[in-house]
């Protein structure tokens, strides 16, 4: 047997420091015990947010930013600001998308296992994980500035959302990256940044269209 | 006939032989349960050409149901099982989840958007087709782009459903139309049930196929959990195949249970009376025989027997053997009085033969009117019977005696004619306190039958005529259960002559009930309307077509797409589209019809054969009401309602059809039973000749009547439309103990003799009765089932008031000294 050249050996060792510590099953479920825990202490998350996205139908991706507030377990506000400006707010059971320039309003009844529930199952995936172990199966290391986890989808229902699922937490347990995965080959990378778990009203995840709102209801229900 | 026993012998083989060849040759049975219901019923017609023209009557409905806990199992397994059923080789189609929800499924929408496209009102195809127009075109794709980037997931499914803009529009009027068809899930709510519906290729729906079938889904379904790692798993069938396969093999059963045990019963009575195993014999192969006549000459006279005739061998036993015991009662009082063997037929059937010949005509005529009740099923039960019961009256007057044997010693009296003696002898003497004691309990029973309260309940919904313990019934049962609460919809099935003509009924149609839907007449509704093409609106939007510059439209797209960043082979859809438009504008093109365009394998055609039977003009529509159809002022409503003026329509549906019959049952219950007791007054009024005994036969009837119904309502036994049935059977049979009772009183000197000798032989002979309608109890069939209970309560009580009230009424009314030997 040949022996292993040292500067084959320094880079093995070297390689696998930068990579991090991979997390054994048991550490998963504390790290997510103490996810729980945080969520539990303080349910309301507020960040900026950068995206781009990936879509088989344009040549190029689409790059936004804005806000997001977010309140276990299933509330959420997003704002995009530019010119292609959107306000979404979610109350767990109605999701509204308002476009500011067209005046128009979208409106979608959630759980109705329609394609919208899979980018609501994406931000709350990524800001919630609330019983996330039951749908994902989860492989994860200990990286220098938190935790890398990787999120491959168990069941068929799941599936249909995501192929995979990448997300970064920070030391306090807040999302800072997500990388999604869309069956059709969509991806979607978010970068989360100004994160703050300071109390959010209740009215943030509230919508009322403005007076000369032209709503839609897209799937009909 | 004594004398001349071989050529007897002889005539009876060459008799047995030739029904036995009929049989054989002919036999042909109709398993169909709606030729149980009335035939002159439009709803029923209705209920027979969807049942016998639509593909989905070849429909199984296949549900997974699983623990609560292996829901997510269940999820990944239903894909599996789908992917096995499909490969099963009688197998044509599965569906396993809604068509939209699948690209195959967008993908055939796609296909026949064309043909929906030009059968589009023409006002709304112009308007449809202007979305063509380059500004347009511009417009909605930088709208859409724009949506893109403020992050809405709507133009991405817009754009993949419809690239164009023309194809939603398209389909919009099929969409509405069935909306209601789309809002049915295939997963319960709870996820422990996934439902499939499988079309299969069985080539024809006859009970023997539909047999075939199933032994091999059962194959199927026995190994159909390979691949499953969680808990029990439940895998449940059910379709109209899987009820005549079960129906038709209950048949069997239920010919052996029902005749086996009433053999078995009248046997046992037969031999507690009479301790005579030859004589019995005779009996059992001269009712055989009758079972045997008559089932020939019904094949001859109907060509196809319906199962439901089936039951007619045990109610022939039971009745026919009535013949038997009073025939051979007498022939043995004779022997005993010291009568030779001829002799004593001779005085049997002599003194007998009048009485035998009244009972067996009202009987037959009580059959017989089961003629009336328009069921196929009953129609043919009655006539069977009413034929077999006179072969029977025949053949005990005459072969049961070759199986006397002419030297056997008289019988001498046994305990049952002392105890009968007794009763008689101090029933005559002393008939007050009876006529207190039985009149008062059969009076009180009649006040309750006849009282509103307690109600007798009257059983409509389909249920009632579902075969018991069935495994396709408790399948249905299940997935009812577990699925949110959807009741039957009413049918409307059209028949056009050409498509034009369709295509203006169904918009007529759909109109109207979209009135009456805003109205809140009905619930919703779902019709074929969108999908009957219009060859006048066609050619007119093509004729408009031709008027449209698609080069400039293709131009327009393919500068858009690049404008606005879009990759072009996302929308190779939309340059197809366009093609395909192009290709409809030739005048020479044939125009364009879904129906050759939706691929064979697609699941949309499950909604398509929900509306088209396999003649394409033949069509139905649904209308869901605002609460389930169970009575009769509901479907005169709906009647009133959905019926369209100029519109040929038939109006169908199992609830709406049992709702619309239930006149029909009260009148077979009320007028029919009514006919058949004025019968039984007029006969009984010619026969007795004496106001008297002809009122005491009339009350004693009505006794018999009202406990029946007393009883059914304290037994909770509920009524149903085929059950009604058995009030003018148990007139026709329970008038039969009077008049051998009254004849004998009229004409007797020696009452010990006669009346104590004809009161046993009837009380046996009302027990076989009863012991042969109660033997229909084991029938799995419930219409058998349910007629045959009825009849033996109302039997037994029409036995009791004549041997408990009319007798000592008699007694009071035409007073005899009693005279013993």
């Amino acid at each position: 047997m040949r022996k292993l050249s040292p500067l084959l050996f320094i880079l093995i060792s070297l390689a696998s420091v930068v990579r991090g510590q991979s997390l054994s099953e048991a550490d998963i479920k504390n790290l997510l015990a103490r996810i729980a825990e945080r969520r539990v202490s303080s349910p309301d998350v507020r960040a900026d947010f950068q995206e781009q996205k990936t879509m088989h139908l344009l040549n190029k991706p689409i790059v936004s930013s804005g806000k997001i507030s977010f309140r276990a377990p299933n509330k959420f506000r997003r704002e995009i600001g530019g010119s292609s400006a959107s306000i979404t707010v979610s109350n767990g059971r109605d999701l509204w998308i308002y476009y500011p320039n067209f005046k128009s309003a979208e409106h979608y009844t959630l759980g109705k296992r329609s394609p919208v529930d899979a980018a609501i199952a994406a931000i709350n995936t990524a800001l919630n994980l609330e019983n996330v172990e039951k749908t994902f199966q989860i492989t994860g290391r200990k990286v220098a500035t938190g935790y890398e986890l990787q999120l491959l989808p168990r069941s068929p229902s799941v599936k249909r959302m995501f192929q995979k699922f990448d997300l970064l937490l920070n030391s306090d347990l807040v999302a800072e990256r997500t990388d999604m995965v869309q069956p059709n080959g969509d991806r979607i990378v978010t970068i989360y940044s100004n994160q703050t778990r300071a109390t959010i009203p209740g009215s943030t995840f509230e919508f009322t269209p403005p007076a000369g709102t032209a709503i839609s209801t897209p799937l009909g229900r | 006939m004594a004398q001349r026993r071989l050529l007897v012998w002889f005539g009876v083989a060459a008799l047995a032989a030739a029904c036995l060849a009929i049989l054989v040759t002919r036999i042909e049975l109709d398993s169909d349960v709606i030729n149980m219901l009335p035939k002159g019923f439009e709803s029923v017609q209705g209920l027979k050409i969807y049942d016998r023209d639509f593909e989905q009557t070849r429909e199984l409905t296949f549900a997974l149901r699983c623990q609560p806990q292996d829901v997510d199992k269940l999820e990944e397994f239903g894909p599996i099982f789908a992917e096995n059923l499909r490969k099963q080789p009688w197998c044509d189609r599965v569906l396993a989840g809604s068509p939209m929800e699948t690209p195959d499924g967008i993908r055939d929408l796609q296909w026949i958007a064309i043909p929906l496209l030009l059968n589009l009102e023409p006002a709304a195809f112009e308007q449809t087709i202007s979305i063509l127009q380059p500004d347009k075109i511009r417009e909605r794709l930088h709208r859409l782009h724009q949506q893109i980037e403020a992050g809405s997931p709507r133009p991405e499914f817009e754009l993949a459903f419809d690239p164009l803009g023309i194809i939603g529009p398209a389909l919009k009027p099929f969409a509405e139309a069935n909306a209601i068809e789309q809002e049915q899930p295939l997963t319960s709510p709870d996820r422990t049930m996934r439902v499939l519906l499988a079309v299969t290729n069985q080539p024809s729906l006859n009970a023997f196929e539909c047999q075939r079938l199933m032994r091999q889904v059962n194959i199927f379904r026995a190994r159909a959990s390979d691949g499953w790692d969680g808990g029990p798993l439940e895998v449940l069938v059910t379709g109209r195949s899987a009820y005549v396969a079960e129906i038709s093999l209950s048949m069997r059963y239920d010919i052996v249970a029902t005749l086996g045990s009433s053999v078995l019963l009248v046997g046992i009575i037969f031999f507690i009376g009479f301790r005579r195993w030859l004589p019995l014999l005779g009996m059992g192969f001269s009712l055989l025989l009758s079972c045997l006549v008559a089932l020939a000459a019904g094949l001859l006279i109907f060509g196809r027997l319906s199962m439901v005739a089936v039951g007619f061998c045990a109610i022939l036993v039971g009745l026919g053997v009535d013949f038997a015991i009073l025939i051979f009662g007498r022939y043995q009082q004779a022997r005993f009085d010291g009568e030779e063997y001829q002799q004593a037929i001779a005085t049997s059937v002599a003194k007998l033969g009048r009485a035998v010949f009244f009972g067996a005509l009202t009987t037959a005529v009580g059959f017989l009117a089961l003629i009336l009740s328009g069921s196929m099923g009953f129609s043919h039960l009655g006539v069977l019977i009413a034929i077999g019961i006179f072969f029977a009256g025949l053949f005990m007057c005459t072969i049961l005696f070759l199986f006397v044997r002419p030297r056997q010693a008289p019988q001498r009296p046994d305990w049952v004619f002392e105890i009968v003696k007794k009763y008689v002898r101090w029933s005559v003497q002393r008939p007050a306190p009876m006529i207190i004691a039985s009149g008062g309990i059969l009076f009180l029973l009649t006040v309750i039958g006849f009282s509103p309260v307690p109600p007798l309940h009257f059983e409509a919904s389909a249920r009632s005529l579902e075969p018991k313990n069935s495994r396709a019934g408790q399948a249905l049962q299940a997935i009812m259960e577990k699925m949110p609460a959807r009741w039957e919809p009413v049918l409307a099935i059209v028949q056009a002559g050409d498509a034009e003509e369709l295509h203006d009924d169904w918009q007529k149609i759909s109109s109207h009930w979209a009135a009456l839907q805003e109205a809140g007449k009905i619930k919703g509704f779902s019709t074929p309307a969108p999908l009957c093409l219009s060859p006048i609106w066609m050619e007119k939007n093509r004729e408009h077509l031709r008027g449209v510059n698609l080069p400039t439209a293709r131009q327009t797209l393919e500068e858009t797409l690049s404008a606005e960043g879009f990759s072009p082979d996302s929308f190779a859809p939309a340059f197809k589209l366009l093609d395909d438009l192009q290709a409809v504008i030739d005048p020479r093109a044939t125009l364009p019809d879904w129906r050759t365009q939706l691929p064979k394998s697609s699941s949309w055609w499950f909604l398509v054969d929900r509306y088209f039977a396999r003649n394409p003009l033949l069509t139905t529509g649904f209308a869901t009401t605002n609460e389930p159809v169970t009575t009769h002022a509901q479907s005169e409503q709906l009647d009133r309602d959905l019926r369209v003026r100029g519109v040929p329509v038939i109006l169908s549906g199992w609830s709406y059809a049992l709702a619309d019959l239930q006149p029909w049952s009260h009148r077979q219950l009320l007028i029919i039973s009514a006919l058949m007791a004025l019968f039984d007054i007029g006969l009984l009024a010619i026969l007795y000749r004496d106001f008297r005994l002809w009122l005491i036969q009339i009350i004693t009837l009505a006794f018999g009547i009202g406990a029946m119904i007393a009883t059914m309502k304290l037994l909770s036994l509920h009524l149903n439309l085929l059950n009604v049935l058995s009030f003018r059977l148990v007139l026709a049979i329970g008038v039969d103990y009077g008049i051998y009772v009254v004849l004998v009183w009229q004409k007797t000197r020696e009452l010990e003799h006669d009346v104590a000798g004809v009161i046993k032989p009837v009380i046996l002979a009302g027990l076989t009765a009863v012991s042969g309608f109660g033997s229909l109890g084991w029938a799995r069939n419930p219409s058998l089932s349910g007629l045959g209970i009825a009849c033996a309560i109302g039997i037994f009580w029409s036995l009791l008031a004549t041997i408990f009230f009319a007798l000592p009424a008699m007694a009071a009314a035409k007073p005899k000294v009693w005279s013993g030997r």
